[in-house]
């Protein structure tokens, strides 16, 4: 009976290593039906805190971000140290960043953070918050937050750099108030911006014209068809310009980071 | 005597304590302590399909039937493929019993919802009508699938009393009124629609329903033709032929615009049908009864 039991638990280490072989090969699917072999067949749940944190990690590789976060939490359960209870709790942060429920992420690194097992972990945290940040569009207060692991982060000038090349939608929208198409020429669009401001003086012309002319009701209809038109329309391309612009710039720089930054990722 | 028994006892207990738990842990394994035993797949299978994760638990029910056929086994793999959403080789499976076993019933059931559930309503019927694997137990559900099937096609609907026979009193009123929409559907006429238009600048949208955009249609058409006759009036030729192009192309796009709305209209009216309809026997679970073994 001694040796049965003996050769069971040597049978689940040979299939832990054939589950983790299948995990380093990339081959997630069969990772998971492993793992969950090995924990069916592991009644002593010697390996669940493992197993459970390697299905979360091959959710997390196939993009199943819910799967991942559940699996992830039971970890959590399983965990047997503060080391892999911060281990689990940092993944279900990373899952969060990934699938973009920002606003969860950051309220788990500030659990994190009032945690007092956690105190010697914090520039751990608030890089995962700086990326949570990241992922949220908010590259200022990220990089406050790559500002508090290190001053020369190298994180930090990307973030300030991001914040720096966005546009003020605002601004574009005010100044397209005050001089139609000069909000498309702020956010580069130089082309559209002259056409906007060109239509804007002929719609103008010819109201103005027909004022003049006493043909009134012409007048009213003009600016009201034609150069109202022009106006609300220079305005609106402003916004999206100056929107467009941003997306484009955190795009830019979100690219950066997924095919050249050789540090660690969500 | 007394004196020497008792330390014999207390090492048998001590043994038995070290032992017990050595020889129950791993209690999950057969004995012959292979995981990727059949059996141990079978029960690994049966694990992975109460707990939902169907692909998986087909990839092991069909690794066991390779030792051992069992009906029970087979019917879970075809139902693993159903749930999972691949009907082809649910109804595959599922055939495989239909004779000589004793989940036949079941499985004859399972098989035409496989087929129901392909959105192959024709095929569907077919096979329902040809009766060729009917059932003695189930044979009123198909039946009722059968004629849910006409609410969810463009097929013809038999008529009505028959379609409603098989349906329970609760919902006869409703289906009544499905049935109505379905045989004789609201919709507008695309060419009615235009040659209102045509007549009245905007009338073809109102007729849609489009009240709105018909009377800006009108009003939009109007001013432009206006400020075309007043800018060639003051002679404003540039202006004028501008306007002209302007009215033109309101009045021809009002036109098509029309005609383009009632299309509009009679699709939003079968979409809106069609999702209505799908809720309702969705929510009844299609009125089939729940089976699984």
């Amino acid at each position: 009976m001694f040796v049965f039991s003996v050769k069971a638990q040597d049978h689940l280490s040979i299939q832990l290593d054939l589950a983790n072989n299948l995990f380093n090969n990339k081959q997630y699917y069969d990772a998971i039906t492993e793992y969950k072999r090995l924990q069916f067949f592991d009644s002593t749940k010697t390996f669940n805190y493992e197993i459970n944190y390697k299905i979360g990690e091959c959710y997390k590789a196939g993009a199943k971000y819910d799967d991942a976060v559940k699996y992830f939490s039971l970890a959590e359960l399983n965990a047997r140290t503060d080391n892999e209870l911060f281990d689990s709790k940092i993944q279900i942060i990373r899952t969060n960043i990934l699938r973009r429920t920002s606003d969860r992420a950051l309220q788990l690194c500030d659990e994190l953070e009032k945690d007092e097992r956690f105190n010697g972990k914090r520039d751990e945290i608030n890089y995962w918050r700086g990326w949570a940040f990241i992922f949220a569009d908010n590259w200022d207060a990220a990089a406050k937050s790559f500002a508090k692991i290190n001053s020369n982060h190298e994180l930090i000038k990307l973030a300030e750099q991001t914040e720096k090349a966005k546009v003020s939608v605002t601004f574009a929208k005010v100044i397209s108030y005050i001089l139609p198409g000069a909000g498309a020429i702020y956010t580069g669009n130089f082309l559209s911006g002259l056409m906007s401001l060109g239509w804007n003086l002929l719609s103008g012309y010819w109201t103005i014209n027909s004022f003049v002319e006493n043909r009134v009701f012409d007048g009213i209809v003009v600016g009201e068809l034609v150069w109202l038109r022009f106006y609300r329309g220079a305005i609106q391309n402003a916004e999206e310009f100056a929107f467009e612009k941003n997306l484009e710039v955190s795009n830019k720089s979100l690219r950066y980071l997924q095919n050249e930054y050789k540090g660690i990722k969500p | 005597m007394i004196s020497k028994t008792k330390p014999n006892k207390k090492l048998l207990i001590t043994i038995l304590l070290i032992i017990i738990p050595l020889t129950t842990a791993n209690c999950q394994l057969t004995t012959d302590g292979n995981i990727l035993s059949f059996q141990n797949r079978l029960r690994f299978g049966n694990y992975l399909y109460k707990d939902q994760d169907y692909l998986r638990a087909a990839d092991e029910f069909k690794e066991y039937l390779r030792s051992e056929n069992n009906d029970t086994v087979v019917f879970r793999l075809a139902n693993s493929y159903f749930q999972i959403g691949r009907y082809t080789e649910a109804a595959g499976n599922f055939k495989g019993l239909f004779f000589n076993s004793q989940l036949s019933e079941e499985a004859r059931l399972m098989f035409y919802e496989s087929i129901f559930f392909q959105n192959d309503y024709k095929l569907f019927r077919v096979l329902a009508e040809e009766r060729n694997f009917d059932s003695s137990l189930y044979g009123k559900d198909i039946e009722r699938l059968k004629y849910i099937s006409y609410f969810l096609d463009n097929t013809d609907l038999p008529s009505e009393n028959i379609v409603l026979k098989s349906f329970p009193d609760s919902v006869q009123s409703r289906l009544i009124n499905f049935y109505q929409q379905k045989k004789f559907p609201q919709h507008k006429s695309p060419t009615t629609a235009a040659i209102l238009s045509t007549l009245i600048p905007g009338a073809g949208k109102i007729y849609t329903g489009e009240i709105g955009d018909g009377i800006t249609s009108l009003i939009a058409t109007a001013l432009t033709t206006y400020l075309a006759i007043t800018n060639f009036n003051a002679d404003h030729q540039f202006r004028g032929w501008l306007f002209s192009g302007l009215a033109a192309f309101f009045y021809a796009g009002n036109i098509y615009g029309s005609a383009a709305s009632a299309q509009i209209y009679n699709a939003r009216i079968q979409f809106n049908f069609d999702k209505e309809v799908k809720l309702f026997f969705e929510q009844r679970n299609y009125f089939l009864p729940k089976v699984d073994y």
